[in-house]
């Protein structure tokens, strides 16, 4: 030590005690806990997982800090920390990778994280239960847009404690939700290309999302007017003025009866319709077409099937009749417009027989606590629950005691299996004949977390009422006008249905990590919807009925990279069963189904399997549709249908059995344009309006004509190999 | 997972001086030898692993062949354990099997035993998917269903990771679906998409109109007319601006291109077109569907398939003495021992050793992992109907080629098979061992139905089989 040193100075040092080389008391939870989540430490893919990493095991991102002091000082024979060498930590060995460290080097010896660690180690590693507790988390900004040359922005997070305030910038963890950004450890966000990515900051047990998005300098960027049908417009042309991109033209006629007949019946319109609607001259057609199709019944069948899927209406748990039952339950609820909440009601508070109350197949396909609550939840309330069942769930706001207090509402439900003839006495997944779903008046499930019985709380909410009948109060409210996520969730669903993708995506997967791409929308459409008393008819119509839905797939200069804000129409492959159905209409021929009469459409097929296939074999038509991803409902999230394209699928188009059966048959389309009136010119035109829903072009005709005419013979051949080129053809087996 | 104590683990990986171990209190109290520390110290974390194998055949055998009858003998064993059967000396010194596999006997040299297989599944669909897949099922479900939350096949999982680039897929699986009251979840790729199921081949090899049905045209057809007809289609494709503004238009028609390609393909094809093979070999490999199936398997790794699964039969079987599966507990009035010694031992004895032999002849042995496994082995003691149950708790798996060691035992079971006595070794790491091999590390990552992060393997590769 110098011998002459200012005394202030020296009076400071003495009180911070560096003097002495001791230091301000160290708070575990609030200075320790973040380090060891600043570092990643406890990461699921480190030592956060369920099995740890290296037998040392700490809470998935610090949620549990009581059991991480005791792994930090206790486990491993307390050979992690060395108070009275505090250097020579092993915790402190292996972040700087002193000693060999598979989760490589987490910080240096000359960082603020090792100082922290080093100095309550040497302060005998306490803990501080008393400490000032952390009330809100605050981050600026909480969403933003940077033009280019910007390329970057600085997070600030400030934790507000019991105590006061405290800038936590350089000490919270930041998480980006895509690769579009890096992000420093002192929170600023830079990117190099344009793109919307969310950032997640989280301190302690907080997290706070923060939506950024770069945009591109485009200084010759002139917004075009668009004109605005009505409040969808307004929110998705704002936002695209906002990020600097202009929404692509009006899809024309030709695509857009196409597409509106796809999103409302399932099928492409025949011939007549397309033409009839394309050449119209009435003003308003468009809207007209929309409330023509909302009518008709062919809705009720195909929106019965999306609701087949979510509900997991299949025969292996419901059997036959109970697959038809529920099928006409369902059907006859859209055809009557009845209100969606009355729906879910009467779906959640069911119970009876369920040949009697076809609604009480909900709780037949799910019959274990476990499994009701956490469809129940993504069903209704568009939340995954399924992490929450083992630990904290990681990404949204349910603890264990959540899930469990949710899970116990489900306890009491119970089965009299009246007969069960079920061939296979293996089979315990198996039900054919009657039940009755009753409510025991004991039980709850037993909370493992803390090893008693649950207590019944709705999700997020409050107790269960004492003398509440359990059913009906969960469907009270659950439907309640005031549940902030059952009028959301279904707002998405239809959304999702008709734009291609959810304002919430994945659809069902509403957390706090996850927001919507159009908050103040989907608030909007929510408050319409409710307003409207639930009515999904008049969702579908103010969605439809928009500039924006109305939007052609083909993405102009400004915009061609954006795919989740609504520049203009996504272009995806048609579904199974309406690829079947447009097959189908253009060929004009039906399609069997084994165990359905002929006739039956793909929309209207009500389970999964309908025959036995020890006895009988699929049709040409049943394979088609398993190839092309219709879902064994075996999952309630429209997730389990795969849309995706695959190899296999081109041969079945190519020359898979079904349409060979459809371009050979002696009763087809081409089977009577052969033997009909027509001239060549008429019947090429006949074949495009059904299977296009469009004329040939000028390019299109010479060729065409001439290849009908090369052949002298029977023309039959050849209008096969055209229909082919045409049911081939990209535009027919993608929604555009 | 090891039985090493939980508290040592970090030890191992650990790359303490001298110093440091006198300090934290001397060797003895860990029951720690200097040498296996220092061992320790060098394992490396692996980023990318070197192949030793281009290509796998799973031969699966569906219903659980008996280890004790045949790889895991146990002659010193009270009768009603030890069972009818005696060993035999191989070509493997040290290494016995059942007598009744003679063939096999020869070729002992080039295969590694693990007799200690083992985990608690006892229904066939719940032991078979893990089997297949590597991945526990939560509940042993003997209606297990096939659902999107369980775990895609090692098939998929390399279809999804390490595919095949050309006009050859990668994964090819035949000539069943197999069941067992139910289709049995992990033949296909679950999660990760439909696009990765293995080409699926459901017609029998030994037919003698045996093909491809994607690589034949229907009736009428000719390649040409097919020609024609894509003509037509690109004409009206190039109408619409879908490909220039469409990855999703691109991606299908990349596919007709492909699916195209491969019907004027003549590799595939010829892959497939088992008259092509002598007579001779084709008997050699006995006229069964297993037995062609074998041959096809060679065929296939010839033309550059990389994972090729052949199913033993469709169906669990055991109870008869010409089709069927392993599962002989001797229901209905049969009795194990007569049909295994007619019909399922005679079938490995010919084909196992002929696939072996074969591909070594043709040099490749060594980029082919052979692995021939069931979904578990049979109960030691016999039971009342002379037959034996199934038993996962300790079983045998048979791996061959590819860089794994030859004339080879792999840990062991207790003096009576019923447990595993040294070396425990679960499906996951059987799992893990395949990946390995491949050059696909198995703590590679995917992401399942939730989209949770999980390893393609929870188990660890078997490095001691290894050569």
């Amino acid at each position: 030590m110098p011998p002459r040193m200012h005394l202030p100075a020296l009076c400071w040092l003495l009180v911070t005690g560096s003097l002495r080389g001791e230091s301000a008391p160290v708070s575990f939870y609030n200075e320790v806990m973040p380090v060891i989540s600043k570092a990643g430490c406890n990461l699921g893919t480190c030592h956060g997982n369920a099995n740890g990493k290296a037998s040392f095991k700490l809470s998935l991102r610090g949620q549990d800090p009581n059991d991480d002091h005791m792994a930090l000082t206790r486990d491993f024979f307390g050979r992690r920390i060395q108070p009275n060498d505090p250097d020579k930590s092993l915790l402190l060995l292996k972040a700087t990778t002193d000693v060999a460290h598979e989760g490589g080097k987490r910080f240096g010896q000359d960082d603020e994280a090792y100082r922290t660690l080093r100095n309550w180690i040497a302060q005998g590693a306490p803990k501080d239960p008393d400490r000032a507790r952390l009330q809100q988390l605050e981050v600026t900004p909480l969403e933003q847009v940077i033009v280019q040359p910007m390329d970057r922005v600085a997070l600030k997070a400030t934790a507000h404690f019991s105590d006061g305030s405290r800038d936590v910038t350089s000490l919270a963890v930041y998480e980006p939700s895509n690769t579009l950004v890096e992000v420093t450890a002192d929170g600023l966000v830079s990117s190099t290309q344009a793109g919307e990515t969310t950032v997640m900051v989280r301190f302690l047990d907080q997290q706070v999302p923060v939506r950024l998005a770069f945009v591109e300098a485009r200084p010759d960027f002139v917004w075009q007017e668009a004109p605005e049908h009505n409040l969808v417009d307004t929110h998705v042309f704002a936002k695209l003025r906002n990020l600097r991109l202009n929404p692509s033209g009006l899809a024309k006629n030709t695509a857009f009866v196409r597409r509106v007949y796809l999103d409302l019946i399932g099928r492409i319109p025949n011939g007549e319709e397309a033409k009839t609607f394309v050449q119209s001259a009435e003003a308003n057609k468009r809207a007209t077409l929309i409330d023509t199709l909302l009518e008709h019944p062919e809705f009720a069948d195909f929106w019965a099937l999306k609701w087949g899927d979510l509900l997991k209406n299949e025969e292996k748990a419901l059997d036959r009749r109970g697959v038809a039952r529920f099928h006409r339950w369902i059907r006859q609820s859209l055809l009557d417009n009845m209100p969606m909440d009355q729906f879910a009601y009467e779906i959640l508070s069911a119970r009876g027989s369920t040949y009697q109350n076809p609604q009480a197949n909900f709780y037949r396909t799910n019959r274990t606590p476990v499994k009701r609550a956490e469809t129940t939840a993504q069903v209704f309330l568009g939340t995954r629950l399924q992490c929450a069942q083992c630990h904290n769930h990681p990404f949204d706001r349910w603890s264990q005691d959540d899930y469990y207090d949710w899970t116990t509402l489900f306890a009491r439900i119970d089965y009299k299996i009246l007969e069960n003839k079920r061939r296979d006495q293996n089979d315990k997944n198996e039900f054919i004949g009657e039940q009755v779903v009753f409510v025991k008046t004991k039980g709850e499930v037993n909370n493992p977390r803390r090893k008693m019985d649950a207590v019944p709380r709705f999700l997020g909410g409050d107790r269960l009422p004492d003398d509440a009948d359990r059913l009906d109060a969960l469907a009270q409210w659950v439907t309640s006008p005031e549940n902030p996520r059952f009028a959301p969730v279904q707002v998405n669903r239809i959304w999702f249905h008709l734009m291609g993708r959810g304002l919430v995506d994945p659809v069902d997967d509403f957390r706090a990590t996850n927001l919507a791409s159009h908050p103040e929308l989907l608030d909007e459409l929510t408050k319409a919807f409710i307003d409207s008393g639930f009515d999904l008819r008049h969702m579908i119509r103010l969605i439809m009925n928009s500039r924006t839905y109305q939007l052609s797939s083909e993405p102009n200069q400004t915009n061609a990279h954006d795919e989740i804000n609504y520049a203009y129409q996504q272009v995806r492959r048609l579904t199974a069963e309406q690829l079947v159905d447009s097959l189908s209409t253009a060929a004009k021929i039906p399609v069997a189904f084994n165990g359905y009469p002929l006739g039956t459409r793909a929309v209207q097929i009500s389970g999964v399997r309908a025959i036995k296939t020890r006895t009988q074999k699929l049709s040409p038509g049943d394979r088609f549709l398993n190839s092309f991803g219709k879902p064994p409902r075996l999952m309630p999230s429209e997730t389990e249908r795969s849309n995706a394209s695959t190899m296999g699928q081109a041969f079945e188009l190519m020359t898979g059995p079904l349409i060979t059966e459809i371009l050979d048959s002696d009763e087809n389309r081409i089977a009577l344009l052969e033997n009909g009136p027509l001239q060549t010119q008429e019947k090429i035109e006949d074949l495009y309006w059904s299977s296009l829903s469009r004329a040939p072009t000028d390019a299109e005709y010479a060729p065409l004509m001439k290849y009908l005419e090369a052949d002298p013979g029977p023309s039959r051949q050849r209008l096969q190999d055209i229909l082919w080129g045409l049911l081939n053809a990209k535009e027919f087996a993608l929604r555009y | 997972m090891s039985r090493r104590h939980f508290a040592c683990s970090s030890y191992y990986q650990s790359s303490l001086t001298r110093r440091d171990m006198l300090r934290v209190g001397g060797l003895g109290m860990l029951g720690l030898t200097m040498p296996k520390l220092l061992q320790a110290a060098e394992k490396t974390v692996r980023k990318t692993i070197a192949p030793k194998a281009k290509s796998v055949i799973f031969l699966f055998q569906w219903g659980g062949p008996s280890h004790i009858d045949m790889f895991d003998m146990k002659p010193d064993a009270p009768r009603e354990i030890r069972g009818p059967y005696k060993g035999i000396s191989t070509s493997a010194d040290g290494i016995q099997i059942c007598e009744h596999l003679p063939n096999v006997a020869k070729i002992m040299d080039k295969v590694t035993l693990v007799r200690s297989v083992h985990h608690t599944m006892k229904n066939h669909n719940s032991a078979g998917y893990y089997a297949l897949t590597g991945h526990s099922p939560i509940v042993d479900d003997q209606r297990l269903r096939d659902s999107l939350d369980l775990y895609p096949s090692y098939s998929s999982v390399v279809d999804h990771l390490a595919p095949n680039t050309g006009e050859i897929p990668t994964s090819i699986s035949y000539p069943h679906v197999i069941a067992d009251g139910s289709a049995t979840p992990g033949q296909r790729a679950s999660f990760l998409g439909k696009k990765h199921d293995p080409l699926l081949i459901l017609e029998d090899p030994n037919d003698s109109n045996f093909k491809l049905p994607q690589l034949s045209l229907p009736e009428g057809l000719s390649y040409e007319r097919l020609t024609a007809r894509r003509g037509l289609q690109q004409l009206i494709d190039s109408q619409s601006r879908l490909l220039e503004t469409s990855a999703e238009a691109r991606g299908l028609d990349d596919y007709y291109h492909r699916a195209l390609s491969m019907l004027d393909s003549t590799k595939l094809r010829e892959a497939f077109d088992l008259s092509q093979e002598p007579q001779v070999v084709r008997e050699a490999y006995g006229r069964s569907t297993y037995g062609q199936s074998c041959l096809l398997a060679r065929r296939l790794v010839e033309s550059g398939t990389k994972f090729v699964t052949a199913y033993y039969s469709r169906s669990i079987g055991g109870q008869s003495k010409t089709s069927g599966g392993w599962d002989t507990h001797g229901f209905n009035n049969t009795r194990m021992f007569p049909i295994i010694e007619d019909y399922h031992l005679p079938i490995t004895d010919l084909t196992l050793p002929t696939l072996l032999n074969d591909l070594e002849d043709r040099g490749l042995l060594d980029s082919t992992l052979v692995v021939w496994m069931g979904e578990f082995g049979r109960t030691p003691k016999i039971n009342s109907n002379v037959s034996r149950d199934h038993w996962p708790q300790c079983y045998t798996a048979l791996l061959a080629g590819g860089g794994i060691k030859g004339g080879y035992v792999h840990g062991a079971s207790d003096k009576e098979g019923a447990y595993p006595a040294d070396k425990p070794v679960k499906p996951d790491d059987i799992a893990a061992t395949i990946f390995y091999l491949l050059g696909i590390d198995p703590k590679t990552e995917v992401h399942d139905v939730g989209n949770r992060p999980i390893p393609i393997s929870a188990g660890e590769p078997i490095m001691n089989i290894i050569s």
